[in-house]
C-alpha cells in the first residue's frame, strides 16, 4: 500500500497554510518585539542594542503596575459581569426556547459584530452622556444627572458591548448541548428546579463556561477602544499605557516591554483556563 | 384484593393534536411486576413519565395510595425511575450518583455514603464505587443506575426499557437480577418495554398498548393464548387467525364457517351469536401436524414453505387452502423424523379448546 512518505505529503500540504501564517504573521513579530524591548532609544531614535535597561525603567514603576492590577481587575470584573448578565437569556434560549426560536436568537446576536466596535462605542455617547438620553430619563423621576462616561462604569459599559453577544451566544450553544433527560433524572430524585442548574447544568456545561469567560477576558484585557473613549483613560489600563508610552518620546522598547507582560498574562490565564475546563472528572483513569 | 397502589381513572394525555393515551383505566397493585408493551409511539412510556410527573394528565385522575398525584412535581414524589439511557451523572463517581437522590433528601453525609456503599455491594459493583461512571461497562453502569433508584427505598420503582441497550446475554442475566430484586424487596415494579421476551420473562402481568389505549392487560400466559383481539394476536405473534362467520353454538363451542372449512371454536362468555363475522386464533404450538388425515374436529390440509430453526424446537410455514397462512411450532426432533421438503402436504389439526375466539369487531 501507500509509504508513510505519501501521508506525509498530504498532511504537509494542509498543514503548511497555517504553519506558513504563524511563523511570519506570530512567532516572528513576537520574537522581533523581544528585541525591540531590549533596544534603547537615544535622541528620539530607537537604535539596536541589549540592555535591560527598558525592563528595569518599567517594571519598577508604581505607574506600570497600578496600570498592571487595575486592567486585571477591570477585565475580570466585565467577564464576570458579562457571564452573570449573559446566563438568564442564554438559560431561557436553551431550556424554554424553541430550536427555531434559538436559531433566529443566536443570529440577531451575531448582528452587533456586523458594525465596527467603533461605532458602536460611540454610540453611547448619545445614551451615557451628562445631557444623555439616559440621565435624560433618570432626571424624570427625580436622579442624576450621574457622570457614566469618563468613568470605570462606562469602561465596562464598552467591555460588555464587545464581549455581551458572545458570551450569550456561547453559553446558550454549551447548555443547548445539556441532555435533557439528566435535568430530568435529577427531578425525579428529587432535586428541586432551580437547583437542577448547580447540580447538574452548570457541571455539564463546565468546559464551554470557562471558554466564554476566557474569550470575555481576552477580549477586555486587550481592548484599546472602551477605556479611551467611554473610560475616559483616567485610570490607564495596559493597552493606553501602550500608547501613551509610544507617544512620549518614541518610547517603542518600553511600549514591547508592556505588551511582552500582556502576552505571558494572557497565555498564563488562557492556559490555567483550559486546563481547569478539561480537567477529567473524578475516578477516571489515563 | 386490597386497594391498589396507583389507579389511572380515565387518564388522557395530548401533545398538541397528538393524544399519547387516550381514556386509560388501569390499576396497578402492591407488590406486583407490571409490563407495559406496545411499539413505539404506543404511548407505554408517556404512562411511566406520567407516573413519575414528568408529564402532567390533559385529563384523567392518577392516584398513588389514594392520593390525586396529577400536579404534583417530580421532585416531591417517591417514584424513581431507571431511564433508557441510564441518564447516569457522567460528572460524578458510581458512588456519588447513588448518593444523588439522598443528598437531595437531605440524609447525612455518612449516612449516604453507608448507604450507597451497601446498595453498590449488592449490585456486585462495589470496587467500582469511585470511579467515574464514563469508565464502567454497559453491565456495571445498569447495576448503578438501579442501585441510584433503590437506595431510595421505594414502594414503586419505574423501568423504561432499561435492558436495550445491552447484548443478549446480558439481558437474560439482567432479567434474572431484577426479578430476584423485585421478589426480594417486595415492590412494585412498573417495567415499560417493546420486548414480548422481557416483558413475558419478568412481569406478573402485563399491559399490552396500541396507540394510546389498552389492548389487554392479563398474565403473560393469558396473553400468549388467549389473545383478546387481532391487534394482541399479531402483536405477540406465533399465532395462527382465522376469520369466518359463526353458526350455531353448543356445548360450549361454537361453530365458525372459513374459507378453509368449518370449524368449532371454543365460545367466548359473551357469545357473539350466530350470523356474526368473527376471528379465532390458535397458537402456534397447540397446532399439530401429520402426515395422513387425522381425527379430529378441526383439521385443515396445508402445504409446506418453509422452516425456521430456533434451536430445539422449530417454527413451520404453510399455506392452506384461499392463501391461509399457518404457523406451526414444534420440536426439531419431530420435525426431522417426519422428513418433509418444502412443498409437501400435510393435514394440520386442533383441540377445539385451543380456538380461542376473538372480541367481535377486531
Amino acid at each position: 500500500m501507500s509509504g508513510p512518505r505519501k501521508i506525509d505529503i498530504y498532511a504537509l500540504t494542509w498543514r503548511l497554510p497555517i504553519i506558513l501564517w504563524q511563523l511570519v504573521f506570530f512567532i516572528g513579530p513576537v520574537l522581533f518585539m523581544v528585541a525591540i524591548s531590549f533596544f534603547v532609544v537615544k535622541n528620539y531614535r530607537m537604535t539596536e542594542a541589549f540592555e535591560f535597561v527598558n525592563w528595569q525603567r518599567m517594571l519598577t514603576r508604581g505607574f506600570f503596575w497600578d496600570s498592571y492590577w487595575y486592567t486585571l481587575f477591570i477585565a475580570s470584573l466585565s467577564a464576570t459581569i458579562a457571564m452573570l448578565v449573559a446566563f438568564p437569556a442564554a438559560w431561557a434560549l436553551a431550556f424554554r426556547a424553541s430550536d427555531n426560536l434559538r436559531r433566529w436568537a443566536v443570529f440577531l446576536l451575531i448582528i452587533p459584530f456586523f458594525t465596527s466596535y467603533l461605532v458602536r462605542t460611540f454610540s453611547w455617547y448619545v445614551i451615557l452622556a451628562e445631557s444623555g438620553v439616559l440621565n435624560a430619563m433618570l432626571g424624570y423621576i427625580g436622579l442624576g444627572p450621574f457622570r457614566m462616561l469618563n468613568s470605570h462604569f462606562g469602561t465596562i459599559i464598552g467591555y460588555l458591548t464587545l464581549t455581551l453577544p458572545l458570551a450569550v451566544i456561547l453559553q446558550t450553544v454549551t447548555m443547548a448541548n445539556v441532555d435533557k433527560t439528566l435535568i430530568e433524572a435529577a427531578r425525579n430524585l428529587g432535586c428541586k428546579p432551580f437547583a437542577t442548574i448547580w447540580r447538574i447544568v452548570l457541571p455539564l456545561s463546565k468546559t464551554g463556561f470557562i471558554v466564554a469567560a476566557l474569550f470575555c477576558f481576552i477580549l477586555a484585557f486587550g481592548d484599546f477602544v472602551a477605556p479611551f473613549y467611554l473610560g475616559g483613560s483616567q485610570e490607564p489600563t495596559l493597552p493606553i499605557l501602550i500608547l501613551d508610552t509610544t507617544k512620549s518620546g518614541q518610547q517603542w522598547p518600553r511600549a514591547a516591554v508592556v505588551a511582552i507582560m500582556m502576552m505571558v498574562t494572557l497565555f498564563t490565564v488562557a492556559f490555567t483556563a483550559i486546563a481547569l475546563a478539561y480537567r477529567k472528572p473524578k475516578g477516571s483513569k489515563g | 384484593m386490597t386497594e391498589p397502589l396507583v389507579t389511572f381513572r380515565n387518564v388522557e394525555k395530548r401533545f398538541d393534536d397528538f393524544v399519547a393515551v387516550r381514556d386509560m383505566t388501569l390499576d396497578i397493585h402492591e407488590g406486583e411486576f407490571l409490563a407495559i408493551m406496545g411499539s413505539s409511539g404506543c404511548g407505554k412510556t408517556t404512562t411511566l413519565r406520567m407516573l413519575a410527573g414528568l408529564d402532567t394528565p390533559s385529563a384523567g385522575e392518577i392516584r398513588i395510595e389514594g392520593r390525586l398525584m396529577n400536579d404534583v412535581k417530580p421532585h416531591e414524589r417517591d417514584t424513581p425511575l431507571v431511564w433508557q439511557s441510564l441518564a447516569l451523572f457522567p460528572f460524578l463517581t458510581a458512588r456519588e450518583n447513588v448518593e444523588f437522590g439522598l443528598k437531595m433528601r437531605g440524609v447525612a453525609a455518612d449516612e449516604r455514603k453507608k448507604r450507597a456503599l451497601d446498595w453498590l455491594d449488592r449490585m456486585q459493583i462495589v470496587e467500582f464505587a469511585d470511579r467515574n461512571v464514563a469508565t464502567l461497562s454497559g453491565g456495571q453502569k445498569q447495576r448503578v443506575a438501579l442501585a441510584r433508584s433503590l437506595v431510595m427505598e421505594p414502594q414503586m420503582l419505574l423501568l423504561d426499557e432499561p435492558l436495550s441497550a445491552l447484548d443478549a446475554n446480558l439481558v437474560i442475566r439482567m432479567q434474572g437480577v431484577l426479578t430476584r430484586l423485585q421478589k426480594e424487596l417486595g415492590i412494585t415494579f412498573v417495567y415499560v418495554t417493546h420486548s414480548q421476551s422481557e416483558a413475558f420473562a419478568m412481569a406478573d402481568r402485563v399491559v399490552i398498548m396500541s396507540q394510546g389505549d389498552i389492548a389487554q392487560v392479563g398474565s403473560p400466559k393469558d396473553i400468549y393464548r388467549t389473545p383478546a383481539n387481532r391487534f394482541v394476536a399479531e402483536f405477540v405473534g406465533r399465532n395462527n387467525i382465522f376469520t369466518g362467520k359463526t353458526g350455531g353454538s353448543d356445548n360450549g363451542k361454537t361453530k365458525v364457517s372459513t374459507l378453509q372449512g368449518a370449524f368449532l371454536a371454543q365460545t367466548p362468555d359473551n357469545p357473539p351469536g350466530p350470523e356474526k363475522q368473527v376471528s379465532f386464533t390458535v397458537s402456534a404450538d397447540l397446532m399439530t401436524l401429520t402426515l395422513t388425515e387425522p381425527d379430529a374436529d378441526n383439521k385443515a390440509k396445508a402445504t409446506l414453505i418453509s422452516e425456521e430453526f430456533i434451536g430445539s424446537v422449530v417454527t413451520v410455514f404453510l399455506e392452506g387452502q384461499a392463501g391461509q397462512e399457518y404457523k406451526v411450532q414444534m420440536q426439531e426432533r419431530a420435525l426431522a423424523e417426519l422428513d418433509l421438503s418444502p412443498g409437501a402436504d400435510v393435514w394440520l389439526s386442533w383441540e377445539a379448546e385451543n380456538a380461542n375466539m376473538l372480541e367481535t369487531g377486531s
